[in-house]
């Protein structure tokens, strides 16, 4: 089949936005990350791989807040993906109970931030807070805590606020792929007399790993780019205890102003997203499979 | 072959369209220039006190009326925003012919990129309490003036004090003292907001008086002095009594303002560890409140130097990239005049740096004895110009109020503070 050239213009319209939106921002930023530059005065100097040593070697904020993020990540993507696939399942018949208990679940990703961050901050409060209310009328006051001012649970505090801030767009991709799923595929199992962790583990699952692999990484992604939750919650306190990359990329070009410096981390930051997901991708590919 | 020009046209139109959607600027902004009126000159006013505008605008007004000449185009940021990218509009001149600059890390950085006009020698500098607008000089130049003048010392419940005999404690014995005494009556003495604001207000009084020397901060910035050094530690000792001893209500860390000022107005707590801005707040909250301010002394009496802290703040500039330098003059000159700082002073509620200001509330008349009979210094943390630096000396006071041992605390701050040396 032949294309005709002029196709090609339809590619630009999308090349000019991302041109100027996105290609050139990364661009900048790689070049700022090898300055000093202030983000405010014209001069800068070259300070070649300064910028980057300094993070690597020479930054023990930066050396946390990679920590805090991989467990803020970790601890999102393994139950925000096991809730969502949970929920999936219990809501997959298209009954009219399930499509209102669907758009329930869905309805938090349709709240902006700040109010999440806003309704969390108050639901966490230890004295005025409803979470320590509850346990204590629950006669479960052994697990109150003081949930965004202790410095070893407050990261955990802030995943569990994003989990049930994005749960409920996961939970529709799950549908999605659960709904593709041919119907004989699971006659044939109980035929077979497959069990339901067997059924689960040799049909759903396999032909759910495409789902998976998106909810996944976007999942990733998503954590590691919370900066709003974690801004208006904590601001990175108590004793950086939830600072993250993005918070503090914003801490160092916009309160010390240091762009160069807060360069050289967006540029640490992309490289690290861009591995851990490589990695997902690998690890869910091989649990691929096409009947 | 119209159809595929067509096409082409709408596909190299999609992106100028794009782009002509994504222009102009939103923020709140208001006295719309006239831009009929051709002799009529435009200046740009941006600053960050979006609860100020209404009083502002009315002052514009007035400005307008008396200078037909000059129009003022005034935008308000919300205070992050304004911070993060205020200082990037003054760039060429277009925006912020006057400006607004909060001290600290954002004068340092505005000033070292040379948008600040030298102010010295301005006739309206003699508008302003001289010995309340030092934080806007650099280099022997008047750089900026600030305009208001807050106290960053707790409030307390004065008419609480009154009713339990309790004076206001001259040292770190008689706070203690003091302190005991409200406990003994079911009552927090200090409700410590540590979510937000807390650490970065009530650090200044806790420390004022253990480090006098005020370029403290300035040398700890040089490296000739540490935060494992007996004035940093102390403080930090003292935050940890505070917390050992619930004279700070417990979970402090995880208490927001809100619901501190709460404790406060319920008079669950005697103290609020904040500042004068929340003492209309308090008010509004329980009417019935007797308040005033009180920053505790950590040392003895006889060893005291300072009895509170003061901040000047929102402190007015003219950009140095303006055209309109001359105009922009004018309308800082208009606010020092003391019939409208007055103005702005009783309808925001603040005390403020220009000299001859009348106060109507009771409150700002009450508490206005702390400018000229109190002795009171700046805000030491505001004298920190890194940033990274300021947040490992506040990280170190959540570190001990989440039970570090104050040196363990100090040492791991100053380890932050070496990383971030020049």
């Amino acid at each position: 089949m032949k294309i005709s050239k002029s196709i090609y213009l339809f590619f630009l319209p999308g090349l000019f936005l991302y041109s100027i939106f996105f290609l050139y921002p990364t661009v900048s930023a790689l070049f700022y990350s090898f300055t000093d530059w202030d983000g405010l005065s014209d001069a800068y100097q070259f300070v070649g791989i300064g910028n980057y040593e300094r993070a690597l070697t020479g930054d023990s904020v930066f050396r946390k807040t990679v920590g805090n993020n991989l467990k803020f990540m970790l601890m999102v993507v393994i139950f925000q993906t096991l809730t969502a696939l949970a929920f999936a399942m219990i809501v997959l018949k298209n009954t009219k109970t399930n499509l209102f208990l669907r758009a329930l679940y869905f309805f938090p990703t349709i709240l902006s931030s700040v109010s999440v961050a806003f309704i969390w901050s108050f639901i966490y409060d230890p004295s005025l807070g409803i979470l320590n209310q509850i346990l204590e009328l629950l006669g479960l006051h052994f697990l109150q805590q003081n949930w965004l001012g202790n410095s070893d649970i407050a990261i955990y505090s802030l995943a569990i606020t994003q989990i049930w801030f994005h749960a409920g767009q996961m939970l529709i991709i799950f549908v999605a792929g659960l709904q593709a799923i041919p119907e004989d595929l699971y006659e044939v199992a109980k035929i077979e007399g497959a069990s339901k962790w067997q059924t689960f583990r040799k049909v759903t699952w396999p032909l759910l790993a495409p789902s998976a692999t998106i909810v996944i990484a976007y999942t990733t992604i998503q954590s590691f780019k919370a900066f709003d939750l974690v801004f208006a919650m904590t601001g990175g306190g108590p004793n950086n205890s939830t600072e993250i990359i993005a918070t503090y990329i914003f801490d160092v070009a916009f309160r010390s102003y240091n762009f160069g410096y807060a360069s050289s981390i967006s540029v640490l930051f992309m490289v690290i997203i861009a591995f851990i997901t490589f990695l997902q991708f690998k690890a869910l590919r091989s649990d691929r499979i096409s009947y | 072959m119209v159809n595929k020009k067509f096409s082409i046209s709408l596909l190299l139109l999609t992106p100028l369209l794009a782009l002509a959607g994504c222009a102009g600027e939103s923020p709140d902004s208001s006295s719309e220039s006239e831009s009929g009126s051709e002799d009529r000159t435009q200046i740009s006013f941006i600053h960050w006190r979006g609860e100020d505008k209404e009083v502002f605008d009315d002052i514009i007004a007035q400005f307008e009326d008396e200078y037909p000449e000059i129009g003022v185009d005034m935008n308000i940021y919300p205070s992050e925003q304004y911070q993060a990218t205020g200082q990037r509009m003054l760039t060429d001149g277009s925006t912020g012919d006057v400006f607004t600059s909060f001290p600290g890390a954002q004068f340092e950085a505005i000033a070292n990129a040379g948008f600040f006009e030298d102010l010295s020698g301005e006739d309206f500098v003699g508008n302003f309490d001289e010995s309340l607008i030092s934080v806007g000089e650099k280099d022997g130049q008047q750089l900026a003036l600030p305009y208001q003048l807050v106290f960053n010392m707790p409030v307390y419940n004065k008419g609480m004090f009154d009713e339990l005999g309790l004076e206001v404690p001259k040292s770190w014995s008689e706070f203690q003292e003091m302190a005991d005494t409200l406990l003994e009556n079911d009552i927090t003495p200090i409700a410590f907001p540590g979510a937000d604001i807390g650490p970065n207000q009530f650090m200044n009084s806790m420390m004022m008086n253990n480090a006098p020397d005020e370029e403290v901060f300035q040398k700890l910035q040089d490296g000739e002095e540490s935060l494992t050094n007996e004035w940093w530690v102390k403080t930090l000792e003292d935050f940890q009594l505070l917390e050992q001893n619930g004279y700070i209500q417990p979970d402090a860390l995880g208490t927001s303002q809100d619901s501190a000022m709460a404790m406060v107005a319920n008079e669950e707590a005697a103290m609020l560890a904040t500042g004068s801005y929340h003492m209309a707040s308090l008010l509004g909250l329980n009417p019935d409140l007797e308040l005033d301010l009180m920053a505790p002394i950590t040392v003895e009496e006889s060893e005291a130097e300072y009895e509170g802290i003061n901040t000047a703040t929102f402190m007015l500039a003219v950009n140095s990239n303006s055209e309109k330098k001359e105009q922009a003059k004018e309308f800082i000159r208009f606010l020092s005049r003391p019939e409208i700082a007055s103005q702005y002073a009783n309808e925001t509620g603040q005390h403020l740096t220009v000299n001859d200001v009348e106060y109507e509330s009771e409150v700002l008349q009450n508490t206005a004895y702390w400018i000229d009979e109190r002795k009171t210094r700046f805000q030491p943390r505001f004298l920190i110009t890194n940033a990274q630096v300021e947040a490992a000396v506040l990280s170190s006071i959540e570190n001990v109020l989440g039970g570090a041992d104050p040196m363990e605390a100090a040492e791991e701050a100053q380890q932050i503070v070496e990383e971030n040396l020049e």
